[in-house]
């Protein structure tokens, strides 16, 4: 079976860890700067205010005008993610983060050590901790694991075992859970269309004509769901370097030098084994409480300070309030120690390794899953469809 | 913390290339498309009829058209009897 664990909130809940106490207030994780102020998550007492998550700033102050909106903390919300993520691994769960507060797995290979889907769901709710009020949910397909994790109460676990069973659980389910536009959640709404089970008894080429491709993924969600496999993440090693200052730099000469500091440290630390880096992040800890994070992906792996420097450094411009610490993390390291410059002109196996190389740079900046290789598997069909696939390629 | 590149945005079953999207296609009275997608039909090169997987739960029985727009373009657009609608994809 595929597992979901699902927190609410997540990044309100990290940004709160050092306030609790806000829990129990109507707060609100405030917009990102320069972006469209909107609101982030909010607290449940929030809501029963009528503050909605995605409501605009102003609408939502009109209505709870005792709303706190709590500054973003990505770095720590990161750094928790880790954290979560690793606890799961501890108790021996190959996890498949979605996004940050939700969390896939398959519980065959626990099912036999913890005795039964229900007691590896119930030991993965306890590795993530009652402090996150974390639900989980499990079924055969993995929408509806997540609709189930949706449904339980914080702390439990809620197994869905037939397809039937599946079916009646997501019927009376709303359309919020379906990865829609608002514009194509809202155009189903004037239709009428208000719950999965409404949606999943529409005819498909009905629901394709009137939202296309997005449209037929959620009219197959509403129905379940694809089969899609849990594809476990590969474990890490954690290099960091970080830097505190005495008291918060504003200064961009400092702060430079500070990250040329720690470029140095962090490019000498022995866990790096000689590898080059392929992408870093650069984030910082912010007078006030909130944090700010940056990553870079390297044109091509390099270990060159300068190529680095050159990559990260004008992104400190970018920094909103003074810094308290500066941390520099290498997210992802290449499998090369050096590079011979050519002077014949390469090919054969020596263009393969470079366009995997190449490749593998272009997965570490936009992630697992968008490397794919056409493979033709019927070119004379006459359904053109189905002349050729995608591949996904993560090798 | 060196993780696994990008374990985020994973989207790793096998995909179909070229699928179908649904189209506004302008009918003639024998069947055949006028315009789709508000683009004149130019010229049909070529028509064909699939009626498929007739055994299955999901039957395909489709009409072809390889037509070229008056945008230049050359489109594979088809009327699904099955699911009573037009789609297009690339010839």
């Amino acid at each position: 079976m595929i597992a979901c664990i699902l927190i609410d909130g997540f990044e309100l809940r990290a940004a709160l860890l050092e306030r609790p106490r806000l829990m129990l207030r109507p707060a609100a994780l405030a917009p990102s700067t320069g972006e469209e102020p909107l609101l982030g998550p909010v607290t449940a007492i929030a809501e029963a205010s009528g503050v909605r998550s995605g409501m605009r700033m102003g609408e939502a102050l009109a209505t709870c005008p005792e709303l706190v909106l709590v500054d973003r903390d990505p770095a720590r919300a990161e750094q928790e993610w880790e954290g979560l993520l690793r606890r799961l691994e501890d108790a021996g769960l190959s996890v498949e983060p979605a996004e940050r507060g939700t969390v896939y797995f398959e519980t065959r290979g626990v099912e036999r050590l913890y005795g039964g889907v229900e007691k590896a769901l119930l030991r993965a709710l306890k590795a993530v901790g009652p402090e996150w009020d974390p639900r989980a949910g499990a079924a055969a397909r993995r929408f509806a694991a997540l609709a189930a994790a949706s449904v339980a109460r914080p702390g439990q676990a809620l197994l869905v075992g037939e397809a039937s069973q599946a079916r009646e659980l997501l019927a009376p389910l709303p359309l919020e859970l379906l990865p829609l536009q608002p514009r194509e959640r809202a155009e189903l709404r004037e239709l009428g269309v208000r719950r999965l089970g409404e949606l999943a008894a529409l005819p498909a080429g009905a629901v394709a004509e009137r939202l296309s491709a997005d449209g037929r993924e959620a009219w197959q969600l509403a129905r379940g769901g694809s089969g899609a496999k849990v594809q476990a993440r590969r474990l890490g090693e954690e290099i960091v370097e970080a830097l505190a200052f005495p008291e918060a730099v504003a200064n961009e000469l400092t702060l430079r030098r500070a990250f040329t500091a720690l470029l140095d440290r962090v490019l000498e630390r022995p866990e790096r084994g000689g590898r080059f880096i392929r992408k870093l992040a650069l984030s910082a800890q912010l007078v006030g409480g909130g944090s700010w994070r940056r990553t870079a992906t390297l044109r091509e792996p390099s270990a060159e300070p300068a190529k680095i420097k050159a990559a990260l450094a004008p992104k400190l411009v970018e920094l909103p309030a003074p810094v308290l610490e500066l941390r520099l993390e290498l997210v992802s390291l290449a499998e090369e120690v050096g590079e011979q410059l050519e002077l014949l002109q390469a090919a054969g196996a020596e263009v393969d390794r470079r366009l995997r190389q190449g490749l593998r740079q272009v997965r570490a900046s936009t992630g697992s899953g968008s490397v794919g290789q056409v493979v033709e598997v019927a070119p004379w069909s006459r359904i053109p469809e189905a002349r050729a696939l995608v591949v996904p390629r993560d090798d | 913390m060196v993780a696994h590149s990008g374990s985020t945005r994973a989207r790793r079953s096998a995909g179909r290339l070229n699928e179908p999207r649904a189209a506004l296609v302008e009918a003639a009275f024998d069947g055949k498309p006028r315009s789709v997608n508000r683009f004149l039909v130019l010229t049909i090169r070529e028509e064909w009829r699939v009626v498929d997987r007739w055994w299955t739960e999901e039957p395909l029985d489709r009409r072809y058209f390889d037509v070229v727009l008056e945008s230049g373009q050359a489109v594979v657009v088809f009327h699904d009897e099955e699911r009573q609608g037009w789609f297009a994809q690339r010839a």
